[in-house]
């Protein structure tokens, strides 16, 4: 088998593509050959874009990221309408509730002024 | 599919990667990228497998990244040369990787991209580049023997970087 051969069919391993096993154990038992499995892996990777990478790499910080801002005056909002609400049904009730008593007057009770005759 | 959206949602991301790379600037691939779909909602969507419409949509795909080219050249702009002191590691791999890539033929360069990149089978990237899927096979493999020689120096690095994760791990 030349060395174009080899290659070709480890090109073909890597991407998945129909290939000959025997064809691929031959390449294999080869230094040169595993040697380009080995360095065609790493060009894989350092040909995937950095940008990409980081984007996929952390897709729910960057969603985090950009939704904090937004949670953080929902947050402000909600505080400051449950200060007013509060605030206005405590006027409320202040408002309908009897005053505390300032002076508490001790009288008889009444049973007692009424005349002998007309108790039951 | 025939739904743009969900056209948008199945491909956008591939899309993405394959013009990074065959363009160099992420602004300009995130544009690219919106203008493959604006030209979709433009006719109809072929009813045919997943593999052809991807194939399709990479053909368009392909055709900006050409005309972005010729426009440039008409156009050169600026390059903004980076300090080499500050820049990171896999910048500078990056950068390489770019630089390399530009110095492909157009079309070995789009074959591997569409491989190497998005993730296309032989038989889609053959439709989307007017080839048969056996010169898609040979491109592939003639271009990726010319980049291990250009990138040999970044190649090494990153083999020297995952044995290092590999002791760290045991």
């Amino acid at each position: 088998m030349s060395e174009r051969d080899s290659h070709d069919v480890i090109s073909a391993f890597l991407d998945d593509e129909p290939f000959d096993p025997r064809e691929l154990s031959d390449a294999l038992s080869d230094p040169a050959g595993r040697a380009l499995l080995i360095d065609l892996i790493a060009l894989r990777h350092i040909v995937q874009p950095i940008d990409v990478m980081r984007e996929s790499a952390h897709p729910a910080g960057v969603w985090r990221r950009s939704i904090r801002p937004l949670m953080a005056a929902a947050a402000i909002v909600f505080a400051l309408a449950g200060g007013y609400l509060l605030g206005q049904r405590r006027t409320a009730s202040s408002e309908i509730a009897a005053p505390a008593p300032t002076r508490v007057v001790q009288g008889p009770p009444a049973w007692q002024s009424v005349p002998e005759g007309s108790r039951q | 599919m025939s739904d743009p959206e969900a056209l948008f949602n199945a491909h956008r991301h591939r899309l993405f990667k394959y013009f990074c790379r065959a363009i160099g600037h992420a602004e300009a691939a995130r544009d690219l990228t919106q203008d493959v779909f604006v030209r979709v909602t433009r006719g109809a969507i072929p009813a045919a497998p997943d593999g052809q419409v991807a194939a399709w949509l990479f053909r368009i795909a392909r055709n900006l990244a050409l005309d972005y080219h010729r426009d440039r050249r008409r156009r050169p702009e600026p390059v903004l040369l980076a300090d080499g002191g500050s820049r990171e590691a896999s910048q500078d791999t990056s950068v390489a990787v770019n630089e390399a890539l530009a110095s492909l033929d157009d079309l070995d360069r789009d074959v591997f991209l569409m491989r190497e990149v998005a993730g296309l089978g032989y038989d889609a990237i053959a439709s989307a580049c007017g080839l048969t899927p056996d010169a898609v096979r040979s491109r592939i493999h003639r271009t990726r023997l010319q980049l291990r020689e250009k990138l040999s120096a970044s190649i090494e690095k990153q083999r020297a970087a995952s044995m290092r994760r590999s002791d760290t791990s045991r």
